[in-house]
């Protein structure tokens, strides 16, 4: 008996038959399969949009500034201390003196209730206090910093905007603290602030720095010194450029010797020391969680995808019953079929994959440009989502392709 | 009736029996010995129900006895596993239905050429095969017609031609004639003749003695068993 069998190249002609037969049919299947490759890459492609976005405005700036907040590991999220004014003036003194330190730049809250200009008052609860070294010359867009024991304020760009009149440098403002009022002067307009953890597209929202002298009146008692003063529950140390990890280290060691913080904060409590790359890691990680679990959704899709092709596969073979039972009758084994609805299965899943990149990408563009986020491509996702298109199509073309296999040609030859 | 041992006969069946569970037992064929021998032309009558689709389904290996042995080609078909039995239909044996059976979206080209897809011809080889058969049944001018471009009594001669593709030594018919008119099953009888006159060994089954007759021996089969066996 002579032992040919059929090539692969014979499998794949004739299960391309098959589908175009049926072309409107076969359309809309691997459109199943597109649209769930088409949103786990588009998703994929988003997320890693946004992700590099992110990145990149984080990394803008400050390259070289280290964060020291209360509590909060590496990476975790900040507990209750965060807020805890625990930094004294001694501490940030402290800190001023390490070797390769630029500038030290202490942040605290000053309540307020409003603040009116050319007769518009604005109801604002909190400004910003901190000291001169916030305001580099690289983010001053007019004007000067505020000067410590003055009536002096700095705004940002937004905050100049606010009122029906815009703000400039020499405008007086009427800030009002509960129920005490003052007068300050504008002496300064920036795009933002050296020492804050803030990424820079965070820039729309208005903010108002008043110099912590004399304005910032939360204080604690000294425990090194034995003396009331100001205390704060942000510090950010700024290195000189190169040397961030050995000033992070020499904070750390500052901070947890004998500082007033480490006196001051829950014995348990730790003190973050965090240096701008620190945080760009958090914040990759936290996107990249969330891209995973949104894809993950996406996946879901591609499953409804796959019953698709399993349906209509399971038709398929129904309705060709009698085509199966010609063709063992004229030889073709029972792998021979399997192997040929298998291939039909895999080929609309492939086409699926196919088509559903580029729509994916597509709509991943199009939702960037919608969120002014560069367009970051994530090729991982792509091959991820094509494995998981070709798996679909053996899964669910395993089932039919088994049934198909199993059909007996005598009743299939007498099926009418 | 045992004069020619199974190893030399085309065909022999060898006392087979052949039931179905349908709810209950039904013997479709009890204790059948027939032997074909190579060049042989034989017809099977019989009323329905009688066994005739039976015993053409276990000669072409389509399915094995309940017990007895069937030997085609000199293979015990029982013995063989599923893909040797598919081999077997596809090398030695060429099947024409009743109702043609062609693969409705394939040209008469594709059909005729279909068992040397699953024998693994190349397409060259068999293409030229196909056309040259298609020609020998005279549908030398319909070659790239589907099916449903086609008559009836077309469609039949392409399923002949299918048949004789991997040159089987067994040419099985099921009714060949039953769905076509008069004039065309005369046309589709001859070429049965050519085919033993080529050395093919021909097993036809119909109910229609005009058609039986063209057979060299007539088996009258009856409740799954020979009646008896007529040589006019």
């Amino acid at each position: 008996m002579a032992d040919g069998s059929m090539p692969l190249r014979e499998v794949r002609r004739l299960a391309w038959r098959a589908i175009t037969a049926h072309r409107l049919r076969s359309v809309l299947t691997v459109l199943g399969v597109v649209v769930g490759i088409g949103s786990v890459i588009a998703f994929a492609t988003f997320g890693a949009s946004v992700q590099a976005e992110v990145v990149s405005q984080f990394q803008g700036t400050g390259a070289s500034e280290i964060y020291v907040t209360p509590g909060g590991e590496d990476g975790g999220p900040p507990g209750e201390d965060f807020t805890r004014p625990a930094f004294t003036t001694h501490d940030v003194g402290e800190l001023r003196d390490i070797e390769g330190v630029q500038a030290v730049v202490p942040r605290g809250i000053v309540p307020t209730s409003s603040v009116a200009f050319g007769g518009q008052t604005l109801a604002r609860s909190r400004m910003t206090a901190t000291t001169e070294a916030a305001f580099s010359e690289t983010v001053l867009v007019s004007g000067r910093a505020f000067r410590a024991g003055a009536d002096e304020i700095v705004v940002n760009e937004a905050a100049a905007t606010l009122f029906e009149r815009n703000l400039t440098v020499g405008s007086t403002v009427t800030v009002a603290f509960g129920d005490r009022t003052q007068n300050v002067t504008v002496v300064g307009i920036v795009s933002g602030t050296r020492g804050s953890v803030t990424p820079t597209f965070a820039g729309g929202t208005p903010r108002f720095y008043l110099p912590a002298d004399p304005f910032y009146r939360t204080v604690v008692e000294s425990p090194t010194l034995g003396v009331d003063q100001r205390a704060y529950p942000q510090v950010t140390v700024v290195a000189t450029a190169g040397e961030t990890e050995s000033v992070k280290r020499a904070v750390e060691a500052s901070l947890q010797a004998d500082s007033d913080a480490a006196q001051l904060l829950p014995p348990d409590t730790e003190i973050g020391v965090r240096s701008r790359s620190d945080i760009v890691e958090g914040v990759q990680s936290v996107i990249d969680r969330i891209t995973r679990f949104v894809t993950g959704v996406a996946v879901l899709s591609l499953i409804v995808g796959a019953f698709g092709i399993a349906n209509i596969m399971l038709v398929s073979v129904t309705q060709r019953t009698r085509e199966i039972g010609v063709m063992k009758a004229v030889g073709a084994t029972n792998r021979e079929v399997m192997a040929l609805f298998l291939a039909e299965s895999v080929t609309l899943s492939g086409a699926g994959a196919l088509a559903g990149i580029p729509v994916g990408l597509g709509v991943g563009y199009a939702a960037t440009r919608y969120a002014e986020v560069g367009f970051t491509i994530a090729v991982g996702w792509i091959g991820i989502a094509v494995g998981i298109g070709l798996v679909i199509g053996v899964v669910a073309g395993l089932y039919p392709a088994w049934r198909a296999a199993r059909v007996d040609p005598i009743d299939a030859l007498r099926y009418e | 009736m045992e004069t020619v041992p199974p190893q030399t006969a085309q065909v022999a069946l060898d006392d087979v029996t052949k039931e179905y569970d349908l709810g209950g037992t039904v013997r479709a064929l009890d204790g059948v010995d027939l032997t074909l021998e190579p060049d042989s032309y034989t017809a099977v009558m019989g009323p329905s129900g009688s066994g005739k689709s039976t015993l053409l389904n276990l000669v072409g290996a389509l399915d094995t006895p309940t017990s007895g042995g069937v030997f085609v080609a000199g293979e015990e078909v029982s013995a063989l596993s599923e893909r040797d039995r598919a081999r077997l239909r596809g090398t030695e044996v060429g099947f024409i239905f009743q109702t043609f059976n062609l693969m409705p979206r394939l040209t008469a080209v594709e059909n005729t050429a279909l068992p040397l897809v699953f024998a693994g011809w190349s397409p060259d080889r068999r293409r030229d095969r196909a056309a040259d058969l298609l020609s020998r049944v005279g549908l030398g001018d319909r070659l790239d017609h589907q099916p449903n471009q086609l008559s009836g009594g077309q469609r039949q001669r392409v399923a002949i031609a299918r048949a004789l593709a991997a040159d089987p030594s067994l040419v099985l018919a099921d009714e060949p004639t039953g769905n076509v008119d008069t004039d065309t099953g005369a046309d589709i009888m001859r070429l049965l003749d050519d085919l033993q006159a080529d050395g093919n060994t021909v097993l036809l089954v119909t109910h229609e003695r005009r058609i039986a007759t063209h057979a060299d021996r007539i088996v009258h089969l009856r409740d799954g068993q020979i009646e008896r066996i007529e040589e006019p």
